[in-house]
């Protein structure tokens, strides 16, 4: 088991500065995988960073790497330790219920982070801290609408989707926000077809390779990431086809530097840094009593070429 | 029709079942879309399925010999991610070697424990196929790898380049499988492959090195990913961890589905080659024609079992038979 703690040194800061009123909260984390994709990797450092930078906190950093059985070992090991708040990121949104419930029965309030559980968990999590992926499926629609009335093309533009793996949440909700808002501010412009990238280059390459021979006109392409827009973009720039707008989600590394190129339209911002702090923050709200709304969303703007110097590239 | 004339036919169709079924789904697919048999299409799809063929070429010999890969899709996310993150670091004329010795080391290793201790083939890769995928994993820190300057290298040439109109990832699968082709029919090597997959303690008494044959055919293989690795890389300049993901058991499938015995000791080069085609051509035309994908799943699964059929059909002169 991989197990890391990040310990905050707080008496002696708190007796210098005469702070001497704010408790040490004691909060552990189990993530889904760290190390299996950079976006993990890196909330896992900023967790650790954020959580150094509070002198109030103290934390246990457990991942449970994408096995549920394991997870629910450590929901225990940290029920038994005792710590005030658990920080999960479920490794599976059902599974994981019944070791929610436990530490909720326990006295241990449990945030999720990143990934709801399933409903039925709900009574059991003081609250939920993430990317609000309807919201980000609406905001690409409106970054693809708004392109298409600067071009003129808003009343014939036809586009083509590609989302996430079937059966994924995040895939589905990407999708629903992107089709629930479209046809709202721009209701002329014509979806095509929809068909699954599964979050990778290469199937998104493929499956815009398709689109390109399938449809003389393709005016834009809405991928559930910016791996899969990437993706596509390969497949037309290879086929030779300009002028297609591509917007994406989730703004990868790869996505803001076809960006700086001009060939990439947009994306969402949505960063693990902000997410990692969402979390912390959440928990920490919690432990002081305050007001925490159940689904509490960090924000992911929309980020262009227009506005892309408002951010840092991403690190993964 | 004469007699000799029927007989040609249907022994021409007995051995090449699975080439009808090919014909047939693809004038299937014509007729369900016009697009289908464009020139740009057909390219593009023999082109992406180039990957999935130069690996598949290689399972074929390990198959033959009576033994099963499935590290491939690890191995060729290995061989990715290795090329693409030694390419910013020691320059891709030194990278491309490098990649293709760690990676033959990687088929060295599975070739000795399969070939000399004579362990299970199966345990053995499957094993190597989760070890390998943490090897990744702890090579690249879990981040994805890209190439920072891809405007100035001339790597994108094995993924993106064109000779003579043709892709050269069709020009190396070609070659590839004209080679190994080749090797498996025409050399002794070839034979004893067979040999040892047909029989391998008879092929033993024969004098042949069983071990060293077994060792052989997991090299082929992983130099055929190392290739494949190589292609994908420099199609995209740059990889996610898991590119391989799952490709072995479409390898296998293309394998399989060319009429290669599990059991070893049968199977060509050519026939692959049209299991893989009949696989990229098969997911092509489903999004052509434009099929719910929950529905493609299915379907896939449909044809492949259709296609076994029909060359069993073949083989046995008739649709159904009481007995096999």
């Amino acid at each position: 088991m991989k197990l890391r703690t990040a310990l905050a040194v707080t008496v002696a800061t708190a007796a210098l500065s005469g702070a001497a009123t704010a408790e040490t909260y004691k909060i552990g984390i189990t993530q889904n995988n760290v190390g299996v994709d950079s976006y993990q990797t890196t909330y896992e450092k900023a967790f650790i960073a954020a959580a150094e930078a509070n002198a109030n906190v103290e934390t246990v950093v457990l991942d449970a790497g994408g096995d549920v059985a394991r997870q629910i070992a450590q929901m225990e090991d940290l029920i038994q330790q005792e710590v005030d708040a658990i920080i999960i990121w479920p490794t599976n949104g059902e599974a994981v219920i019944p070791a929610v419930r436990k530490a909720q029965q326990a006295g241990i309030p449990v945030i999720v982070t990143n990934s709801n559980i399933a409903e039925q968990g709900f009574d059991f999590v003081a609250s939920f801290s993430g990317p609000d992926n309807i919201t980000q499926g609406a905001r690409s629609a409106e970054i693809m609408c708004e392109k298409f009335t600067e071009m003129g093309i808003q009343d014939e533009a036809q586009i083509v989707q590609i989302s996430g793996q079937p059966g994924y949440t995040t895939a589905i909700e990407r999708a629903k926000g992107f089709e629930d808002r479209l046809p709202e501010v721009c209701p002329n412009v014509t979806l095509m077809e929809t068909q699954p990238g599964d979050w990778n280059r290469e199937k998104s390459q493929k499956v815009m390779e398709a689109f390109l021979v399938k449809y003389d006109d393709i005016d834009g392409v809405y991928a559930g990431d910016d791996n899969m827009g990437v993706g596509a973009l390969n497949a037309a720039k290879a086929a030779g086809r300009e002028g297609i707008i591509f917007v994406g989600a989730t703004n990868f590394a790869v996505g803001y530097e076809a960006m700086e190129r001009g060939e990439y339209w947009g994306s969402i911002y949505q960063s693990p840094v902000d997410d990692a702090e969402a979390a912390l923050q959440t928990a920490i709200d919690v432990l002081d009593g305050k007001d925490v709304p159940f689904l509490n969303y960090f924000d992911t703007p929309k980020i262009t070429q227009d506005n892309m110097g408002d951010f840092t590239k991403p690190v993964f | 029709m004469s007699g000799s004339t029927k007989q040609r036919i249907g022994g021409f169709l007995a051995r090449q079942g699975i080439l009808v079924a090919f014909a047939l789904f693809m004038i299937g697919f014509t007729l369900a879309n016009q697009r289908f048999l464009d020139p740009d299409n057909v390219m593009g799809v023999i082109r992406s399925s180039a990957i999935l063929g130069v690996m598949a070429l290689g399972v074929t010999f390990v198959v033959i010999s009576g033994n099963l890969d499935l590290s491939v899709g690890s191995m060729m996310s290995f061989s990715t991610i290795v090329v693409l993150d030694l390419h910013d670091k020691i320059g891709p004329t030194l990278a491309i070697p490098a990649m293709f010795a760690m990676t033959l080391c990687l088929g060295a290793f599975i070739g000795f424990l399969v070939g000399y201790l004579k362990l299970n083939s199966l345990i053995v890769t499957l094993g190597m196929l989760s070890a390998i995928h943490g090897l990744t994993l702890t090579y690249s820190g879990g981040q994805n790898m890209d190439i920072a300057d891809k405007a100035n290298t001339w790597f994108g040439v094995f993924g993106q380049g064109n000779i003579v109109g043709i892709p050269v990832p069709i020009l190396l699968f070609a070659l590839l499988a004209a080679i190994l082709g080749m090797m498996l029919s025409k050399t002794p090597f070839g034979r004893k492959v067979y040999a040892v997959g047909g029989n391998g303690t008879a092929a033993t008494f024969s004098g042949i090195r069983r071990a060293r044959v077994v060792f052989s055919c997991y090299l082929i293989s992983a130099f055929c990913v190392a290739t494949a690795g190589l292609i994908q890389a420099s199609r995209s300049l740059g990889s996610q961890n898991t590119v391989g993901q799952g490709l072995e058991l479409e390898v296998l499938a293309a394998v399989i589905l060319g009429g290669a015995s599990l059991l070893g000791g049968s199977g060509t080069i050519f026939k692959t080659v049209i299991g893989v085609l009949i696989l990229g051509f098969i997911q092509n035309g489903l999004l052509l024609v434009g099929l719910q994908f929950y529905v493609q799943y299915v379907v896939t699964w449909i044809i492949i079992i259709l296609a076994v059929w029909l060359d069993i059909a073949a083989k046995r002169g008739k649709l159904w038979s009481p007995i096999a």
